[in-house]
């Protein structure tokens, strides 16, 4: 059952996806944005089974970690879209939830029956999963919207309409607070991450930390030009883009590399 | 009841016609009250916009009934200087769906355009006011204005835009999420801008410039659009500050050049420029789109961009004429019930009046409750056969019911 609800959570990610090629249409806009809505009402049901059961995977292990990240991409998502009017973006998002949740399923299969790493961080671990995987979130909302704005400016500057995308006053706007917002939070995680490490007397220079640490350098470059020198437009959002690349890489494709889980 | 429908319009008059037959706004209601004492017509109104003039009605008698709206047409309105194949005629159902496409904007000049359905809804207003427009005609109205929403929302006839003007409004769209704290600076005083000005003040604009080369003539446009006058020469000053520009002034040469837009986007803190260049020669040097932040269309770019969405909407033309269809049969199922409201009517008074009477000499009620319980028994009562006759009625059977109904119950003796 309990990986059931995440199959199901992400064939609902997976449903918006694909429904939202035909997001002009009233009603199936509607039903997508429902199906969004059941997909994190199904990841939740998870977290349930997968805490109030006898626990085989803690929160610090990268399935459960990257099961949060896709939820929270989803919930990040939702947020958004109350404040700013980003629905044409809303498949893209669905797409990168179901592709995080499918690996994060894939790996709850195989880790199944395993004896659970200890991770006896305390405090510290915790923090450092939660804070982090909440940035992650939101720096994906903004390089997806990121991308999305030099989707439309480059149709724009070669004198084409983009009418199903929103418009770049408002694709800027949620690049400028979602940048904010995960590069805050991604700084109090690899804060809390290096105190986990202290605490536990671990190695801080892992192949993990150094590319964390290189993702919040190359988010520096962003945070600058959007909100020290107030510069809009096409340079943050390659910056949030090419920042966001760096920091899956840290997060996911180290780990694939070096087979851990 | 007859429908039916008298007019001229772009396909059948030249310009010059529909000039002379044209109705202003403020005569509408008049010729309304006018139409329908002179005649004998049970509802009319007269339907009047830049591209045709029009008049509706119901009669009883279609054949006089047209002759008589032709009459009119020719002579009231119009001088009676107008050949007969320039108008047409047309009645019942044909009435119905023409009078829906054209809400809808089907029969327009330029496809999918906004404005008829408000010249139309301005019409139904003055009938309304006038009381010309009778139960036939309003339901005609309201479902015209309904098929003119379906299709609006249900097809991409509404979406794209078609005249210059209006794509340049759209190109703003794109870029901008509200209008409300944007600048408009309008570089000259071109008839072309001045339209597209009128678009952005309905989208929400507040603040517009107007730069001219004659300070005077900026001052007199801009008292008329509720707007700033600035001379051509402060234009550097107005670039920084300005988030559309509409250039449209009469210049050998381009008047706004990269370098100056380079000086401004240094003090535009990162805000984007949206430049539509109106003009013939350009007033923008082509280079300035270059510049980041900067989105410069010029006359060709924006046909280029009205072409498409003349493409597009003839895609929607289908699906609109379905639309069309599927609400005309709506509204006439719904005509074809309308000789049962009567009997109706009749039938409901018969039965409370002896639910009432039969409740009364029981006693056990009086007054206002013997009323309500009176009224709900005959309700519950009715519903199911009077729904059932409303069906039939509608699937053309309900004078055969509404004859029936009224025999069993000996409502034809009361009339």
């Amino acid at each position: 059952m309990m990986i059931l609800s995440l199959d199901l959570a992400a064939a609902f990610y997976l449903a918006v996806a694909i429904l939202g090629r035909s997001r002009r249409d009233h009603w199936i806009a509607r039903f997508s944005g429902a199906l969004l809505g059941l997909g994190v009402g199904m990841h939740a049901v998870h977290f349930y089974l997968l805490h109030s059961g006898p626990a085989t995977i803690s929160l610090e292990s990268f399935v459960a970690a990257l099961s949060l990240i896709a939820w929270l991409i989803v919930v990040a998502y939702l947020v958004t879209e109350r404040f700013a009017r980003v629905q044409a973006v809303r498949p893209w998002v669905a797409a990168v939830a179901a592709a995080v949740t499918l690996i994060a399923t894939l790996g709850l299969r195989s880790s199944l029956g395993t004896p659970a790493p200890n991770p006896s961080g305390g405090v510290w671990s915790h923090a450092h999963v939660l804070l982090s995987a909440t940035a992650f979130s939101f720096l994906a909302i903004s390089s997806v919207v990121g991308f999305a704005y030099l989707l439309k400016e480059f149709r724009l500057k070669h004198h084409g309409l983009s009418s199903t995308l929103p418009a770049l006053e408002t694709l800027d706007r949620v690049v400028h607070l979602s940048l904010a917002l995960g590069f805050a939070l991604l700084t109090l995680g690899v804060a809390t991450g290096f105190a986990w490490a202290r605490s536990q007397d671990l190695a801080p220079w892992t192949a993990h930390t150094l590319w964390l640490l290189g993702a919040w350098a190359v988010y520096c470059v962003p945070v600058t030009l959007s909100w020290i020198r107030q510069q809009h437009g096409v340079a943050p959002a390659r910056g949030v883009v090419f920042g966001f690349l760096v920091l899956a890489f840290s997060y996911v494709g180290i780990r694939l590399i070096s087979g851990g889980a | 009841m007859n429908l039916v429908l008298v007019g001229l319009n772009h396909r059948t008059a030249s310009v010059e016609v529909r000039e002379r037959y044209s109705v202003a706004p403020a005569d509408g209601s008049g010729l309304n009250e006018k139409l329908v004492q002179m005649s004998d017509l049970d509802e009319a109104v007269v339907l009047s916009t830049c591209n045709r003039t029009e008049l509706v009605a119901v009669s009883s008698n279609p054949e006089a009934a047209i002759q008589c709206l032709t009459y009119f047409l020719r002579n009231e309105i119009g001088d009676g200087r107008l050949d007969m194949d320039q108008i047409y005629e047309l009645r019942a159902e044909a009435v119905v769906s023409h009078l829906f496409s054209v809400a809808a904007s089907l029969d327009s000049m330029v496809l999918g355009e906004a404005q008829i359905l408000g010249q139309v809804k301005d019409a139904y207003h003055a009938g309304v006011r006038t009381r010309s427009c009778g139960p036939i005609l309003h339901r005609l109205f309201q479902r015209a204005f309904r098929t003119a929403k379906r299709i609006r929302t249900e097809t991409q006839l509404g979406s794209s835009s078609v005249s210059v003007a209006r794509v340049g409004i759209q190109l703003a769209r794109e870029l901008f999420e509200s209008f409300e704290d944007k600048v408009v600076l309008l570089i000259g005083a071109g008839q072309m801008a001045e339209a597209s000005l009128h678009g952005l003040r309905e989208a929400g604009v507040r603040e517009l410039v107007i730069a001219n080369r004659t300070l005077e003539n900026a001052q007199l446009l801009a008292r008329r659009l509720n707007a700033r006058a600035v001379a051509l020469d402060d234009l550097e000053v107005e670039l920084a500050s300005a988030d559309v520009v509409l250039a449209s002034v009469q210049a050998d040469r381009p008047i706004v050049t990269k370098t100056m837009l380079e000086k401004s986007t240094a003090r535009r803190s990162g805000r984007p420029l949206l430049i539509v260049d109106l003009a013939v020669p350009r007033n923008v040097a082509s280079d300035a789109s270059e510049l980041s932040l900067v989105y410069l269309y010029d006359l060709d770019d924006l046909e280029d961009v009205a072409r498409r969405g003349r493409e597009n909407r003839a895609t929607s033309i289908a699906p609109a004429e379905a639309i069309v269809i599927e609400e005309r049969d709506r509204y006439e199922r719904w005509r074809e019930a309308l000789p049962t409201v009567p009997t109706i009517q009749k039938l409901r008074a018969f039965a409370y009046e002896r639910v009432r009477g039969e409740l009364a000499a029981t006693g056990q009620a009086s007054g206002a409750e013997l009323d309500r319980i009176a009224r709900s028994m005959t309700a519950k009562l009715l519903h199911e056969p009077l729904e059932r006759l409303r069906r039939e009625a509608e699937a053309g059977a309900g004078l055969y019911y509404r004859d029936a109904v009224e025999r069993l119950f000996g409502l034809e003796e009361e009339d």
